[in-house]
């Protein structure tokens, strides 16, 4: 059996389409659930009261159920349950993002944690305003510590966008099983898309790395 | 005393030379069960340097910190320059903008310059301008001895360029009372001096000084007052020449004998 590279060249508009609409979506989950996640972590950060314990049982809930299963119960039961009409891309966006909120409630919290106490103090003692001290102290390293783990859920985000196909999102696997059908060279579009998927991915990592290695020579920690 | 009752309301007085700046008046502090301070009272003029010794534990630390309010008091009051605590969170702000704090371990924002280090809070605590924050900072990292690492990062410092850069950062808010939590603990032994020069320098140009210290030799040499505080006490309140040559106490006489 031989490998058609014209075949993907000549889809190759369809091929793009699919990674577009698999990069868009995972921005937009990305945005909300990163607004989800602050949210959720401020809750978890709470000593005790009902506004832990719900951030907790958010989290703990949303940790345990797959990806897909939450997919396909947003996109299926959600709308029956509750009597609404929501699209098969606001349904992906949801899925995502409540999926995503759990996982960034944790990252916000270990970067926020991993600010030394010591430089709090030491802000409080000089008289900053909380606003400031959050805005100037807690958050900037804050996100210098979360990078390789935002940079690891980001890549994860992406690879869970594959599993939309289920609930007909027209994004990288959808386009390649749908080609693949039509011309029978399943062989050469999964190929293709494995190797999109690389290409977008591959930098990624290069470049939280690189990150990484500039923040470690600039502050030493 | 009832003067400085009436000045309570909305902070500093402008104490002058010789005036009492920070009064105790049966300051107690508890961590649970435990009595950290037990009816602390004393007080600190203008002008006055005060060292604190004695045994870890004795709550010289706790102490300090309720000075600035990052310890909350659980009896008794501190005013500082006529600001009464315990009070409000405007209270707490108000007393931390006229007392600086230097740690044991200097705890700078280690992903700022020390330029940012030194305008962060005259900027956003005094509301200085750019300029004028940046022309203090200058100014007193000169004062210091490290005027030409204004740029750097703490992590490209030695640790007593560290504490100096810290020493200045408080500076950089002008406060009236400058406290320090054991600033030379964390230090290798041939960085102890250049911040206890500093530490020296700042003592005669006049600054009011709390400080929490093993150093006896900087307790001899630069104390108006040696405080030896153990069981949450102040145990004894001397002169240096008094208090490292006649031991009042008996526990003072068995620190003194570990330590000197």
């Amino acid at each position: 059996m031989s490998f058609d590279v014209n075949i993907i060249l000549r889809y190759y508009p369809e091929l793009l389409g699919g990674a577009w609409v698999a990069v868009w979506i995972t921005a937009v989950s990305l945005v909300c659930s990163s607004a989800v996640g602050a949210v959720v972590c401020i809750g978890r950060l709470q000593k005790h009261g009902a506004a832990s314990r719900l951030a907790t049982a958010y989290i703990d809930l949303f940790r345990a159920t797959p990806e897909i299963v939450l997919i396909i119960w947003v996109f299926y039961c959600l709308p029956l349950l509750f009597d609404v009409r929501i699209g098969r891309y606001g349904c992906a966006i949801i899925a995502l993002s409540a999926y995503g909120g759990a996982y960034m409630a944790e990252i916000f919290r270990a970067g926020v944690q991993a600010v030394p106490r010591g430089q709090i103090e030491a802000a409080n003692a000089l008289g900053i305003p909380i606003f400031h001290i959050v805005r100037r102290v807690i958050v900037p390293p804050a996100i210098g510590w979360m990078m390789p783990a935002l940079v690891n859920f980001l890549t994860e985000l992406l690879k869970a966008t594959s599993l939309l196909a289920l609930i007909g999102v027209a994004e990288l696997i959808f386009v390649a099983s749908t080609l693949g059908s039509k011309t029978f060279a399943y062989m050469e579009f999964y190929t293709a898309i494995a190797v999109i998927y690389f290409m977008i991915i591959f930098p990624l990592s290069v470049y939280a790395r690189r990150a990484e290695q500039r923040r470690l020579r600039r502050t030493g920690n | 005393m009832t003067e400085t009752a009436q000045d309570s309301a909305n902070g500093a007085n402008g104490a002058k030379e010789g005036d009492p700046i920070v009064l105790c008046r049966d300051v107690v502090k508890r961590f649970g069960d435990f009595t950290a301070l037990d009816a602390v009272s004393t007080e600190v003029r203008v002008g006055e340097v005060v060292c604190i010794v004695g045994p870890s534990g004795g709550g010289k630390s706790t102490f300090l910190r309720m000075i600035n309010g990052l310890e909350g008091i659980d009896g008794g009051e501190i005013v500082v320059d006529g600001i009464h605590l315990p009070g409000g969170k405007k209270d707490i702000q108000n007393v931390r903008r006229e007392v600086g704090m230097v740690f044991q371990s200097f705890n700078l924002f280690m992903h700022m310059s020390v330029r940012q280090n030194l305008i962060l809070a005259p900027m956003t605590a005094r509301g200085l301008g750019r300029k004028e924050a940046d022309d203090r900072a200058e100014r007193l990292l000169e004062r210091v001895g490290i005027g030409d690492q204004i740029d750097k990062y703490p992590s490209q410092l030695s640790g007593g360029q560290q504490q100096r850069v810290a020493i200045a950062r408080a500076l950089a808010m002008e406060p009236r009372v400058m406290l320090f939590d054991e600033p030379t603990s964390a230090l290798d032994p041939e960085m102890i001096k250049e911040v206890l020069d500093v530490m020296r320098e700042l003592a005669e140009s006049g600054m009011t000084m709390l400080v929490v210290t093993h150093e006896m030799g900087f307790a001899r040499e630069v104390a108006g007052r040696v405080l030896f505080m153990a069981d949450g006490q102040i145990l004894v309140d001397a002169p240096p020449e008094r208090f490292f040559s006649e031991a009042e106490d008996e526990r003072q006489a068995n620190f003194l004998s570990k330590i000197l």
